[in-house]
């Protein structure tokens, strides 16, 4: 294994880490993923072409993983079962309020089909363009730009709706 | 029509969108205002995704993670690793891969350990308490290496990070603030030495793992190439005192010393001569020798 790429999958962790906590909805589960992306990567390395982005790579191996898991296992999570290792147990008061707003985005975004969410996840969060987003979860980019719209409906949907709004956010995601 | 509206407008905040398209949808922005609402509700929803997952980004990366982006067996919990060692007791002791990569490390530590200067290689002759002996040295060995590795993986973290280095508390303001933030998870009291007159300012600390237990990782920089960025990490050790040792780490170097149940180590590219100054000052300011 070369140091230079196994250097770039460190520097790349805390992303993949973010990635994988937004697609798999929990703490333990996205280190299981990245760890598996881990593996994968590195017994791959050679597949990875010099010159392309090395975190839109790494990015695509987790949500492939991920897929396969969600599809074999065909895993959805309920109401109440999402936030229980992100909330943190001896806060200040005063943060709880907002971190109560954050878990329903959370909620929201554990509610989209999963190849919204990564759409989703890939442009607004970890700042890649469309067309980046595209060669990484390998679909034409006016995919992707579906995807993504009707992905950002719905979550705005159930950030309005508020908790009790699942109905509208489903509806609205699987248009 | 709608859901070409919506595209359209989640193109726009995305910066999707040439010049022409830009001014059409912020046209279309000025005489609608059901459209504008719509799109302050889309960018403040996506505010939100971001801020909800941002404390990903500022967490320390397990040990598992790190080892496994190495190709590495996954680390052990509490010194775990070397429990198959004690199953074979009277037999050949075989050092794992990741220990013989270590081996002049190992041959310094357990010189000190034993107060010579004998080598790892000599390890059988060790006038130590027979087997039981040599399983507490190359525990501590085994110890040693994974900590190291994984300071040096940390301070990779901050170089990569570039002029944003992933701290989880900023200094903003009084730097003592941040460190009595990252005390509160620490079985003992951080202090943070001055750094100054060596050209380097503390950016913040992060919580990090050393011999098992969280430990601070403070992190300098400087503008500075030859010294800086840099990274002192403290922490409670259970180990015996060890004098100021230096080593190589997937290309960083590291200078290290434990002191009445506290490990140092400053991480950075600096060189050694550099390393041993900055090294001597943090000594003497945290009473560390």
């Amino acid at each position: 294994m070369s140091v230079r790429f196994s250097d770039q999958l460190i520097a790349v962790l805390p992303r993949l880490r973010r990635f994988a906590r937004g697609l798999s909805g929990s703490v333990a589960d996205a280190d299981d993923l990245v760890q598996a992306a881990c593996e994968r990567a590195l017994a791959r390395q050679h597949q990875f072409q010099e010159g392309t982005r090395f975190d839109s790579w790494m990015f695509r191996i987790v949500q492939t993983i991920w897929i396969d898991q969600v599809r074999a296992r065909d895993v959805r999570k309920e109401d109440g079962d999402i936030a229980e290792d992100r909330l943190g147990s001896d806060e200040p008061a005063r943060r709880v309020e907002a971190r109560l707003a954050l878990n329903e985005v959370r909620r929201a975004l554990d509610h989209l089909p999963p190849d919204q969410r990564a759409a989703l996840l890939l442009v607004t969060v970890e700042g890649l363009s469309y067309k980046e987003a595209a060669e990484a979860l390998q679909v034409p980019v006016g995919t992707i730009m579906s995807r993504l719209s009707r992905a950002r409906i719905a979550l705005q949907l159930q950030l309005e709706t508020g908790r009790g709004g699942h109905r509208s956010t489903k509806d609205a995601a699987a248009q | 029509m709608q859901q070409r509206s919506d595209d359209r407008l989640v193109a726009y905040l995305d910066g999707e969108l040439d010049v022409a398209q830009r001014r059409e949808v912020e046209a279309w922005l000025d005489a609608d205002p059901a459209a504008c609402r719509q799109m302050a509700a889309l960018a403040e929803a996506a505010h939100l995704l971001r801020l909800a997952f941002d404390e990903a980004i500022h967490e320390p990366v397990p040990d598992r993670l790190i080892a496994a982006a190495r190709g590495e067996a996954a680390p052990p919990q509490s010194g775990a690793q070397i429990l198959p060692f004690r199953r074979r007791l009277g037999a050949q002791i075989v050092a794992p891969r990741r220990w013989r990569m270590g081996l002049p490390v190992a041959a310094s530590l357990l010189g000190l350990l034993v107060g010579s200067g004998i080598t790892y290689l000599g390890v059988g002759k060790l006038a130590l308490d027979g087997v039981a002996g040599k399983q507490a040295a190359l525990e501590a060995t085994a110890t040693n290496n994974l900590w190291l590795d994984n300071a040096a993986a940390y301070f990779k973290l901050v170089v990569s990070a570039g002029d944003s280095p992933p701290v989880d508390i900023p200094a903003t303001g009084d730097p003592r603030e941040a460190l009595q933030k990252i005390s509160q998870s620490l079985p003992q009291e951080v202090r943070l030495p001055d750094l100054k007159p060596w050209g380097l300012s503390f950016r913040g600390a992060r919580l990090v793992v050393e011999e098992g237990r969280p430990a601070a990782a403070l992190v300098y920089t400087t503008d500075n190439k030859a010294i800086g960025p840099l990274g002192l990490l403290i922490g409670s050790s259970k180990q015996p005192d060890i004098s100021p040792t230096f080593d190589r780490r997937h290309d960083v170097n590291l200078l290290y010393w434990r002191h009445q149940g506290r490990a140092y180590a400053l991480v950075g590219q600096a060189d050694i001569g550099y390393l041993w100054g900055i090294a001597n000052d943090v000594a003497w300011q945290l009473d560390a020798v």
